[in-house]
């Protein structure tokens, strides 16, 4: 035997191989294009049997046997045209053409005599023309696949090229008679070619298919893994969805988290909102409460009620499977595209892998969740433990004095009635009965906040009021404080009291926290379409890590606790709430040099002039006070 | 109750003047200290015969200044006067032979140092 012949008995061995392997595909899964591809492989597998077995039946095989031959073997540029079909759509008048030219091919081999070379001569112009059309329409179809789809379809497009080219070089060498052995043994190798690429096309070997996998599989992986911790639901269905999609290279995905309480199942759509539908609505409903997956070709006619809905997102072809997991039902993943699967093996299993890492991913999400809600649950205790043993120990601190001051002057009084009172104890006794009335209605103030806001009566303001009115309310603390206000007026709608209740907080922390140090500064001004108010003071600052939560109710700074017993962890709980229901913030940023700096930012009112200010106040707004001197 | 000396050491002064008072009009001899350094100074003069002890303080508090008093190998008895619920723990944190917890009135806080001065 030649190096030649073992060629050819090597390449039509895999050939038949190939057919029975397509075939095996075929009665398990019976598409039509696996069908084709039966067809295709059929045709070619049937002349390597006949051709190989004519010797033993015929000997001298008789003249029509030739024909039969050549009848098998152009079926295959016909099957071709199916699958070309099947892949990517062939106008219908092609394949009607392409039939009616097999027709008449094989006519033509049987009544013209044998050899005849017209028919050889229309044989191979019918495998180059199907085969040269084939190949371009592979090709395209691949173009418009992705991850081991695209791979698969480029296999087919190399052994397409290869085959109608072996085909065509060995009939073309038969014709001349000559029987060239370099056209031979470039038919064989071609051939070999195309058999193996036909293979890695049409039935990939596993360890392919696992290599050829893998790229999508990361970057799946890469681009879901961080989902777990983003925070919106919606958001992060959205981009699982999309992640599907990307790595599936189908047009769309669309992922339902059910609520079996309602029967429903919720879907992210584009717009940011979910859209509820009965548990069993549309494809994915269907895949959801078979729990099994379900392959929708032609999801219009599969599904005729929801047409329109398909229709508009484009979704001819959709494929759903239950996203389950351990059989807890948690939702459906359905992978939509407008055009049918190529390879639709590949696209199952790719889709219920996908369905088993959305699952794992939502469970994981509903786990952190879960422990989230937990650590709340147990940090709101947490706090509430810690401020009712803060609010029973401030209220005991006043109280001692006052029950002690009490007691002495009961004792006082009994032992000597005529004696003047102790003046000192006096004021003690009246001082710590305030400081006790302030702790109560500043626990009652957090309270209220609380439960939906304190009443503001809000009134257009100058904030330079309310910074020079600190000498006024703090006395011996107004030489402690640096003021500093701009010349202009800084107007804003504000609920005074409340703001400042807000300034004389922050005051009394700056000077609280910052004994010895450098005097503490406030300042107000006018910014960006903002009323800005800052105490900066140069005390102990607060650390790094605790600065986001010092506005959080009940909250104190490690490094306050040692300071002084007083604080109630409310103070900037209040502050914060009373700022954020006037629509303004408040934040704290350390003090260059050490300290920290309180800013308070709430909305400018406009400098309106068709505003009469009221008589009583003084007339800031400068056009509107010229006016009202232009009146007067 | 012959000459039965008692440091107050409390941040809150308010609290260090009704203490001072309660206690001088039932005779003790009394001195007061702010904080812990303080009262350490204040030892260092004169050692009292029972410390009336507060917990949370600026500068040193009363853990740091019951440590440093127990190093320098002084016995004298501190009754711990906090408002906090812990009092009976910290008071056993420290060695303290008794706490009084705030609010306290006279019978509470007399008794609580009576317990505590050695037996004269």
């Amino acid at each position: 035997m030649s190096a030649l012949e073992l060629i050819s008995l090597v390449t039509q061995a895999l050939f038949i191989g190939l057919f029975l392997v397509v075939l095996r595909d075929a009665v398990r899964n019976r598409t039509r294009a696996a069908v084709d591809t039966t067809l295709l492989f059929g045709s070619v597998a049937a002349v390597v049997a006949v051709a190989r077995l004519s010797p033993i039946l015929f000997g001298q095989p008789p003249a029509w046997f030739a024909s039969l031959l050549l009848l098998l073997l152009t079926l295959a540029p016909y099957a071709m045209l199916r699958l070309v079909d099947d892949f990517s759509g062939t106008p219908r008048f092609v394949l009607a053409v392409g039939g009616a030219v097999y027709v008449a091919i094989a006519a033509l081999g049987f009544a013209l005599p044998a050899q005849s070379q017209l028919h050889q001569l229309a044989i191979i112009a019918w495998f180059l023309a199907v085969g040269g059309y084939a190949a371009i329409a592979f090709d395209r179809a691949r173009r418009r696949t992705r991850g081991i789809t695209r791979r698969r379809m480029r296999a087919i497009v190399v052994g397409a090229g290869l085959f109608v080219g072996a085909i065509v070089v060995l009939l073309a060498d038969a014709m001349t008679g000559e029987r060239t052995i370099a056209l031979q043994v470039l038919a064989q190798v071609a051939g070999l070619g195309a058999v193996m690429a036909f293979f890695l096309g049409f039935a990939p070997p596993s360890w392919v298919r696992r290599a050829w996998r893998e790229p999508d599989l990361r970057a799946f992986l890469e681009s879901s893994v961080h989902l777990v911790s983003v925070g919106d639901d919606h958001l992060a269905v959205s981009q699982l969805q999309h992640a599907v999609a990307a790595a599936a290279g189908a047009d769309g995905a669309s992922i339902g988290v059910a609520d079996p309480q309602e029967s429903v199942i919720r879907y992210a759509s584009q717009t940011g909102e979910w859209l509820t539908y009965p548990d069993d609505a549309f494809i994915a409903g269907a895949a959801y409460t078979q729990q099994r997956r379900v392959i929708a070709v032609d999801a219009a006619a599969v599904d005729p009620e929801h047409a329109q809905t398909y229709a508009t997102t484009n979704a001819r072809t959709v494929i759903a499977a239950p996203v389950t997991r351990d059989g807890r039902r948690i939702g459906v993943l359905a992978v939509y595209a407008d055009r049918a699967p190529i390879f639709i093996e590949e696209d199952l299993w790719l889709i219920e892998l996908f369905a088993d890492h959305v699952a794992v991913l939502l469970e994981a999400r509903d786990l952190a969740r879960q422990a989230g809600l937990l650590e709340a649950r147990e940090e709101a205790a947490r706090l509430k433990e810690e401020f009712l043993s803060a609010a029973a120990h401030d209220l005991r601190t006043p109280l001692t004095v006052v029950l002690g001051q009490a007691e002495l002057l009961e004792r006082r009084v009994a032992s000597d009635p005529s004696r003047p009172v102790d003046a000192a104890g006096v004021a003690r006794l009246a001082n710590e009965a305030r400081r006790l009335r302030d702790l109560v209605s500043e626990m009652l103030d957090a309270q209220r906040l609380e439960q939906g806001g304190i009443i503001m009566d809000r009134r257009l303001a100058d904030l330079r009021d309310v910074v020079e009115a600190i000498g006024l309310r703090h006395g011996d603390d107004a030489a402690a404080v640096e003021v500093r206000a701009p010349a202009d007026p800084v107007p804003a709608s504000v609920d005074m009291t409340r703001i400042q209740q807000v300034i004389d907080n922050l005051i009394e922390n700056a000077l609280k926290y910052g004994p010895g140090a450098a005097r503490p500064e406030l300042s107000v001004w006018a910014a960006d379409g903002e009323a800005r108010m800052a105490v900066i003071d140069h005390g102990v600052g607060i650390p790094e890590a605790e600065q986001d939560r010092i506005f959080e109710r009940f909250y104190r700074a490690s490094n306050a606790q040692g300071i002084t017993d007083t604080g109630m962890g409310l103070g900037l709980y209040i502050c914060r709430r009373i700022v954020e229901e006037h629509g303004g913030r408040i934040w704290m940023e350390p003090t260059p040099g050490g300290g920290s700096t309180f800013q308070v930012s709430l909305p400018l009112e406009p400098v309106r002039d068709d505003v009469e200010s009221p008589a009583d106040q003084p007339s800031w707004t400068p056009s509107g006070g010229a006016e009202a001197m232009v009146d007067a | 109750m012959p000459d039965v000396r008692v440091l107050i050491v409390d941040d809150e002064p308010d609290i260090r003047a009704t203490v001072s008072a309660m206690l001088e009009i039932e005779g003790y001899r009394v001195e007061e200290a702010a904080n812990g350094a303080d009262a350490l100074r204040a030892i260092e003069r004169q050692m009292p015969d029972v410390i009336l002890l507060d917990m949370r303080m600026p500068v040193l508090d009363g853990w740091g200044f019951a440590h440093e008093l127990r190093e320098r190998g002084h016995r004298t008895p501190i009754v711990v006067m906090t408002a906090a619920r812990d009092a009976a723990r910290w008071a056993a944190d420290i060695s303290a032979s008794d706490f009084v917890a705030k609010p306290f009135g006279f019978d509470d806080l007399v008794s609580a140092v009576e317990r505590a001065r050695p037996a004269s």
